[in-house]
């Protein structure tokens, strides 16, 4: 009873403020003290395919940049991490992982634009892009490197003897084997590149518009129901990814 | 000689691990190597498999020199202490990695394998998962993934070191059958002189890098270094001791 009172609970307070984001996406006129908005209107949602309107291309963009950030900070942490384990200073290297979690994402931009204008890659997408890996890849560096015990090193060795080329012993064998925690680093570098603000918004010097970057905009105009559509939009992939990483989130054993 | 051994050493840094090991092995011989942890027998089972490089030395194997050749070219397959069983493949799909990593016919690869789970009584269990099995268990899937691919050298590395006592010793029978039915060439570590014993046609002890093949298992048992003399005269002693008329009083 006790427990389903607290799953209850955690329900509604996860689910509110979803709630309020719809309502205030298709409310009009809602002022205090009213409990619901006077007038309901699908306006702000029909502006999302008016022309002339960032938040779907914001969208794309942002899809573009989280997934490529996933992609290449998981594969890229995968390989970094392999070497880290078998290299014989791996515990500094471990260390140096941390390095980037110093300072906070904003600073980090800060120290980093000369050398991205100095690419000319300011104000670009591909800038951002090198800005969100430089944080993502130790991250996912740090996730997978306890994939790479003794025990793994084995098993790739035994599925040489047993016949594998290096690259079948990677595909048949580790792939396989270090899936759970791939599939943690995809989800979890997509997520740190999908909400980044401070970060893109330095690198990007207001070229490179995400949706992250729109809802902050929004929120600084007071434009409510565009904010609420754009939060909506913002909220949707990680949704989905939440709902296709359950089973894999709600198991108890690896 | 199946296999030939000559002068092989390897160092990490400056400690020495193997040093001018020489030895060689019939086909369908078991070359039982007894030796303490640290001695070498890891280092030495790696080089065979390809998974080391030796500093000095040869390996050959039918006349061919091995050490250019890579691991999945040697049809060596080395057996860790661990089954190492692939937890996202059934028990059929592990004993049947081999063979698909070969590009064995489908219809191939059911007959052999099916053979091969009922040869090693675990019919029953081909689509069951690895972690549904018992230790045991798991140890004879191993085995049969490592033997249906006919290995020219079968390495094993203290295979039945993490078993209790008795499914050891029906490991050990298991083995001895298997490997007199495939006619299997192997080289057997282990820390205990029993298994030695019970596995071994041939035997050899491994110290600090340095390797001692014995013409007979009289002179293996004899040499104080495998300890196997003094172990017998204390189960003589405890013998003659327990059966005196008067010990029970």
């Amino acid at each position: 009873m006790r427990s389903k009172l607290l799953v209850g609970t955690l329900a509604v307070l996860f689910g509110l403020p979803f709630l309020l984001l719809a309502l205030l996406a298709v409310g009009e006129g809602w002022r205090f003290p009213a409990a619901l908005p006077p007038a309901f209107s699908l306006a702000a949602v029909r502006s999302l395919l008016g022309s002339g309107n960032d938040l779907l291309a914001g969208l794309g963009r942002s899809l573009l940049l989280a997934g490529t950030v996933a992609v290449v900070a998981t594969a890229g942490g995968f390989g970094l991490a392999r070497a880290i384990a078998r290299s014989a200073w791996a515990r500094h290297w471990e260390v140096a992982s941390y390095l980037p979690y110093a300072l906070p994402p904003v600073l980090l931009a800060v120290l980093i634009q000369p050398f991205i204008i100095r690419l000319h890659l300011s104000g670009s997408v591909g800038g951002v892009l090198l800005g969100l890996l430089l944080v993502a890849l130790p991250f996912a560096t740090l996730l997978l490197r306890s994939f790479w015990t003794q025990q793994a090193t084995e098993y790739e060795q035994l599925a040489r003897t047993l016949g594998c080329t290096p690259g079948q012993a990677l595909r048949q064998v580790l792939l396989p084997l270090a899936w759970p925690l791939l599939r943690t680093a995809l989800f979890q570098t997509f997520l740190l590149a999908w909400f980044d603000f401070g970060l893109t918004n330095v690198l990007s010097v207001g070229k490179v518009r995400t949706l992250t970057v729109q809802v902050f905009a929004y929120v600084g105009e007071a434009n409510a129901p565009l904010a609420a559509v754009a939060s909506l939009l913002l909220l949707l992939p990680p949704a989905l990814l939440l709902r296709l990483n359950r089973a894999a989130l709600l198991r108890n054993t690896p | 000689m199946l296999l030939t051994v000559a002068y092989l050493s390897k160092r990490f840094g400056d400690q020495p691990v193997l040093r001018d090991i020489t030895c060689g092995l019939a086909a369908g011989q078991v070359l039982a190597v007894l030796g303490r942890s640290g001695g070498g027998k890891t280092t030495l089972l790696k080089i065979l498999a390809g998974l080391e490089t030796p500093d000095t030395g040869t390996v050959l194997l039918d006349g061919q020199d091995l050490l250019p050749v890579p691991p999945n070219e040697r049809q060596m397959v080395y057996l860790y202490q661990e089954p190492l069983l692939f937890p996202h493949l059934t028990v059929f799909e592990n004993v049947a990695f081999g063979l698909r990593i070969r590009q064995v016919g489908k219809n191939e690869i059911v007959q052999r394998v099916s053979k091969m789970l009922e040869e090693l009584d675990l019919g029953a269990h081909a689509q069951k998962a690895p972690h549904q099995l018992s230790g045991g268990q798991r140890q004879r899937v191993s085995f049969g993934r490592a033997l249906i691919i006919r290995p020219r050298l079968l390495l094993l590395d203290e295979p039945f070191g993490n078993l209790d006592a008795q499914t050891r010793a029906d490991m050990q029978q298991l083995f001895l059958r298997v490997t007199r039915q495939h006619q299997i060439t192997s080289l057997f570590v282990t820390h205990d002189s029993r298994e030695a014993l019970t596995v071994g046609t041939h035997f050899a002890y491994l110290d600090r890098g340095l390797l001692t093949s014995f013409p007979s298992v009289r002179e293996f048992i004899q040499d104080p270094r495998t300890s196997i003399a003094a172990e017998l005269t204390f189960w003589e002693s405890i013998q003659r001791t327990a059966f005196q008329p008067d010990y029970e009083t």
